[in-house]
């Protein structure tokens, strides 16, 4: 009884001592090291000349090298694979958001004939081997002249997406109160209008959440990337980096510094958006 | 509910024209028209670029097919499948990297999770800290963990020679004893983040009474875990197993840049397989690796839905 009223918050430390307090210290300490250490590794190698790095892989970057990231992004062609993976993912982003809440909506919102069937059709494919339709859209889009091509890479991101947006947006519009499309509908708004005007605008932190794991996701996808493009002007980012270091084996420097041209902009949206990301991408998992 | 509303909002009308403007202010239903502007693209998309793909590889596989030429081979594709050695090597690998390694990954995220939980400061700092991994594409990961491998200068055998274990130090991703426990602990390593957050959100979810009940009556914390937090959790648990097996059914990205299957197919999965088969070697045949594409997918949604089953049967825990 005694130790119920000294403990100051309640709600908080029903497991104090699952660990000791200096074993808890000891495991968090370690298990930080563990996931962020190999990472900051790699952060001061991309600053440092890959002659400097054979001398000592663990040292410090001095002075640090900044102009490695100009010869990466010049030289080495990096801009070309950013702004590749820019084009292709923000369009494919766009799309598979409006297309995807548009879809979410009508399945969240409207009583017909074979709307659960819709739904889990579209779903479904969430568990699908990438496989069964990687050698298939290879042949259809060599047939429809988009092999190759960033249209043909962006439709296929498109489609990869979609039943994740679809999932995720359909959960959140349908606790949307019934109340506000009563409203809307006696105000004599038509159904677009009340998708455009209710259901976007209350729907935007799903939206959003939407927005930012579609675009890490795709930001990072390889796959398709990898089969779908061979010229080297149309890589991105992903493929591009496996290419250079298939073509630089030695050049950790450069490699690195690579590698954090195509890391800056997830980590920047981490820094922004972590709340909403992370809730993003366990949203399916949380029961 | 949502109709009554509606039907007082509809003005008295004579009988016979009151059904018809009713139909049509009912909010929950809409004109197929307005359905078809909804649902059209959405069904596009995916009959043109997920259904019919998926169709033609099971179609495909049905033949051997060199650039233009198609040519129909019944089940050949099939039976040589049955004895083609590497295939039944790569379902092995990933059957065990399916079933062991969510067990590992579940298994740290709840671990990670209690320890947050047991209220350290700068909780928020740690729980995003080791979500970091999750954002990283596999291509960063796997650059990153073959410079952790290294022989020469790799973290891991540098630490072994530094505490007098030379004897310990290999090539990990060499050696074919090692490479396949070596790419299980890179693909660990990026998802534990993920399954300590859906821990720690299902922890915070519990009903903090059963933890404090426990807590007066002198709950050693192994009991605790056992009777009290694992089988409180297990929906989530088996719903993190569930997810974590899917992904790694399909793995592809980390083995093949890491090791390219090797050495000597210890770490070919099916996924490398398949690839190698359709766009690496120079068999240039599409049938053959459409015929695994569709075993695969067959045995992918089979396990799932049985996963699902076994899980589903039991009672759910009910607080």
């Amino acid at each position: 009884m005694a130790a119920a009223i000294a403990r100051p918050a309640p709600s908080r430390s029903p497991l104090p001592r699952l660990f000791g307090r200096g074993g808890l210290a000891l495991v968090i300490g370690a298990y930080t090291v563990y996931t962020l250490g190999p990472f900051l590794w790699l952060a001061t190698m991309s600053v440092r000349t890959t002659g400097e790095i054979s001398a000592d892989h663990y040292a410090w970057p001095r002075p640090f090298h900044w102009e490695q990231f100009r010869v990466a992004w010049v030289d080495s062609d990096f801009a070309t694979y950013f702004w590749n993976s820019t084009i292709v993912v923000v369009t494919a982003v766009a799309v598979v958001t409006l297309v995807g809440a548009a879809a979410a909506h009508a399945l969240a919102r409207y009583r017909f004939a074979g709307n659960r069937l819709v739904y889990g059709i579209l779903f479904s494919s969430i568990i699908f081997p990438p496989q069964i339709t990687l050698i298939s859209l290879y042949q259809i889009l060599v047939d429809y002249n988009l092999y190759n091509s960033l249209v043909g890479l962006t439709l296929v991101y498109i489609s990869l997406q979609l039943p994740l947006t679809v999932y995720l947006l359909e959960g959140f519009f349908a606790r949307i109160p019934q109340d506000l499309f009563d409203a809307a509908k006696m105000d004599g708004y038509g159904d677009l209008e009340i998708f455009r005007r209710i259901v976007l605008p209350i729907g935007m932190p799903a939206i959003a959440t939407t927005l930012i794991l579609n675009f890490i996701q795709l930001w990072n996808e390889f796959l398709f990337a990898v089969v779908l493009i061979t010229d080297p002007e149309k890589r991105t980012l992903p493929i591009g980096i496996r290419a250079f270091m298939g073509d630089h084996f030695q050049d950790i420097g450069m490699i690195a510094a690579g590698v954090m041209i195509s890391v800056v902009p997830v980590i920047l949206a981490y820094a922004f958006f972590s709340e909403k990301l992370i809730r993003g991408m366990t949203a399916g998992a949380v029961k | 509910m949502a109709s009554t509303s509606s039907l007082a909002a509809v003005p008295a009308a004579p009988a016979a024209e009151r059904a018809a403007p009713r139909r049509m202010t009912d909010p929950r239903r809409a004109s197929l028209p307005v359905l078809a502007v909804f649902l059209v693209p959405a069904l596009a998309v995916y009959a043109g670029l997920t259904a019919y793909p998926a169709f033609r590889t099971i179609y495909d596989s049905f033949f051997t097919i060199e650039g233009m030429e198609r040519v129909p081979v019944g089940l050949a594709n099939y039976r040589e499948l049955l004895g083609d050695e590497t295939f039944w090597v790569a379902v092995r690998n990933t059957f065990v990297w399916a079933f062991v390694a969510p067990i590992l990954d579940v298994a740290t995220g709840l671990l990670l999770a209690l320890a947050l939980y047991a209220g350290v400061p700068f909780a928020r700092f740690f729980r995003i800290a080791w979500f970091t991994p999750v954002l990283l594409s596999y291509v960063v990961v796997a650059i990153l963990w073959m410079w952790l491998y290294n022989y020469d200068w790799g973290v891991v055998n540098v630490a072994l020679r530094a505490v007098g274990l030379d004897g310990l130090t290999r090539s990990w991703l060499g050696d074919p004893n090692t490479a396949l426990a070596a790419v299980i602990v890179t693909h660990a390593w990026k998802w534990a983040g993920f399954n300590m957050v859906v821990c720690l959100a299902a922890i915070h979810s519990l009903p903090s009474e059963v933890l404090e009940a426990s807590e007066l009556d002198n709950c050693g914390w192994g009991a605790k875990l056992v009777h009290i937090i694992v089988p409180m959790l297990r929906p989530t648990l088996l719903n993190l197993y569930v997810l974590a097996f899917i992904g790694k059914m399909k793995v592809f990205d980390l083995v093949w840049i890491m090791t390219g299957g090797g050495p000597l197919w210890a770490t070919e999965t099916v996924s490398t397989y398949v690839y190698k088969r359709a766009f690496n070697w120079n068999t240039f045949d599409l049938g053959y690796p459409s015929a695994i594409a569709a075993v695969w997918f067959g045995v992918v949604c089979a396990a799932v839905l049985l996963l699902n089953r076994v899980f589903k049967s039991k009672e759910r825990l009910e607080y």
